[in-house]
């Protein structure tokens, strides 16, 4: 049978399609709305990320390997127990080199039991034989390029504009990519929540004007952190810059690490 | 010569590709979050949702609302480069009501910084505990003021 299209029916069929796409996307912004006032989060009011631009500093010269901003980061932002770290310190422990050999220096020892959260036992090897020994403090590098927000199959992870590399909780399908691209070891899958996580700057801390916990908690200042965008005349950040000669690790990845170390071990990676 | 006519074939097929084409946009339309694009090529909402965990520590700064005069001592000694909050514990709730005390688990004490280790700087102040003295750190030296005596 055939059908029959008339002129009346195909444009009343038309109005139709119109007038319910109208309506659907008038129900989502009403959704939108209600989902704003509604399911509003406690977010800070008035924090613009383009208004910011955020960079720490690590003067290595001055960790003394307590382990506190592990224990702070790990309580500041509920890091299950475990080996899962956004922020952990490293001891390296670079010995003499054998009598004899032509080596200036002997092959360094690295280890972190714990994070460094309970502080560090005494070396394996005796003093006389350790040439340097130094601690390392690591976290996020916040890099300029990132390897891990390429990666993202979702685009869960990514650079927002006031530095901080993020990673959106709702989104992340906790595949891992990011983690096996971070060249820095910085993420990990948390195993409550099965996303990726990481150092996120404390968001919730400088966004209320508050330092990140273990800037706040750090008792020797090896930690530094600042907003470049407003630095204001004695910021600890332009005294470190002043005094200082900075590195970034691993820069011949092209990462463009935003967090910037002083008094850095050629053996640090 | 004949009016040119598009195939039949060609048509279903324009009109097949038109139909995809406008499913994915209008799917694209529905599913897409309203704040994605906001800073770039993610959820500008995910920024709120992050920043929305409740800070734990409290920060120094608000310590010094009420606790002013011990602040003043401590930055006059060795230890003003302390937190509060590193010794006494997370302080949040303290300071939103004073009855509830610090939470002293968190806090830690003088060995976990000055305990001996080659690994520390030489500058810092660290001695082999069980050398030193076998009684309380504060029986000598006064935490806020450790350079002078009790």
């Amino acid at each position: 049978m055939k059908t029959q299209f008339s002129r009346r029916s195909s444009l009343l069929r038309l109005g139709g399609a119109i007038a319910g796409l109208l309506t659907i996307s008038a129900v989502r912004t009403a959704k939108a709305v209600v989902q704003k006032v509604f399911v509003s989060t406690s977010a800070p009011k008035g924090y613009d990320p383009t208004k910011h631009k955020w960079l720490m500093c690590i003067d290595d010269n001055k960790c003394i390997g307590c382990g506190l901003c592990v224990e702070a980061c790990k309580r500041e932002n509920g890091v299950p127990e475990g080996p899962y770290f956004r922020t952990w310190i490293e001891r390296y422990i670079i010995p003499k080199p054998k009598p004899g050999s032509d080596r200036t220096r002997g092959e360094a020892l690295v280890d972190s039991p714990n994070g460094g959260m309970h502080g560090f036992p005494e070396p394996p090897l005796p003093k006389d034989q350790i040439e340097h020994a130094f601690f390392v403090p690591k976290l996020c590098n916040l890099c300029e390029n990132p390897p891990c927000v390429q990666v993202c199959p979702v685009g869960a992870t990514f650079r927002a504009p006031d530095g901080a590399v993020l990673i959106d909780p709702k989104y992340c399908i906790g595949c891992g990519f990011c983690i096996q691209a971070c060249p820095y070891g910085s993420r990990f899958l948390n195993p409550v929540t099965k996303t990726a996580e990481k150092c996120t700057l404390c968001y919730h801390r400088i966004t209320r004007g508050l330092k990140p916990a273990c800037v706040e908690i750090c008792p020797a200042e090896a930690r530094i952190f600042g907003d470049l965008n407003n630095l204001h005349a004695d910021d600890p950040l332009q005294k470190f810059y002043e005094k200082n000669r900075v590195q970034v690790l691993k820069p011949y990845l092209g990462t463009e690490p935003r967090v910037l170390y002083a008094g850095l071990d050629k053996e640090v990676r | 010569m004949h009016p040119f006519k598009l195939p039949p074939q060609i048509l279903r097929l324009v009109l097949l590709t038109l139909a995809i084409v406008g499913s994915y946009l209008v799917a694209r339309a529905f599913l897409t979050p309203p704040s994605f694009g906001q800073y770039g090529w993610y959820r500008g909402d995910a920024l709120g949702l992050i920043a929305s965990r409740p800070p734990v520590f409290a920060g120094k700064q608000a310590c010094d609302e009420c606790h002013s005069d011990i602040l003043k001592k401590l930055a006059q000694d060795a230890h003003k480069t302390l937190s509060c909050e590193a010794c006494h514990g997370v302080s949040r709730q303290h300071g939103d009501n004073p009855d509830i005390p610090p939470d002293k688990a968190t806090g830690s004490h003088c060995i976990r910084c000055h305990e001996a280790n080659p690994a520390r700087p030489a500058w810092f102040k660290q001695i082999v505990v069980k050398d030193h003295y076998s009684g309380k750190c504060t029986e000598c030296h006064m935490p806020h003021q450790p350079t002078q005596t009790p």
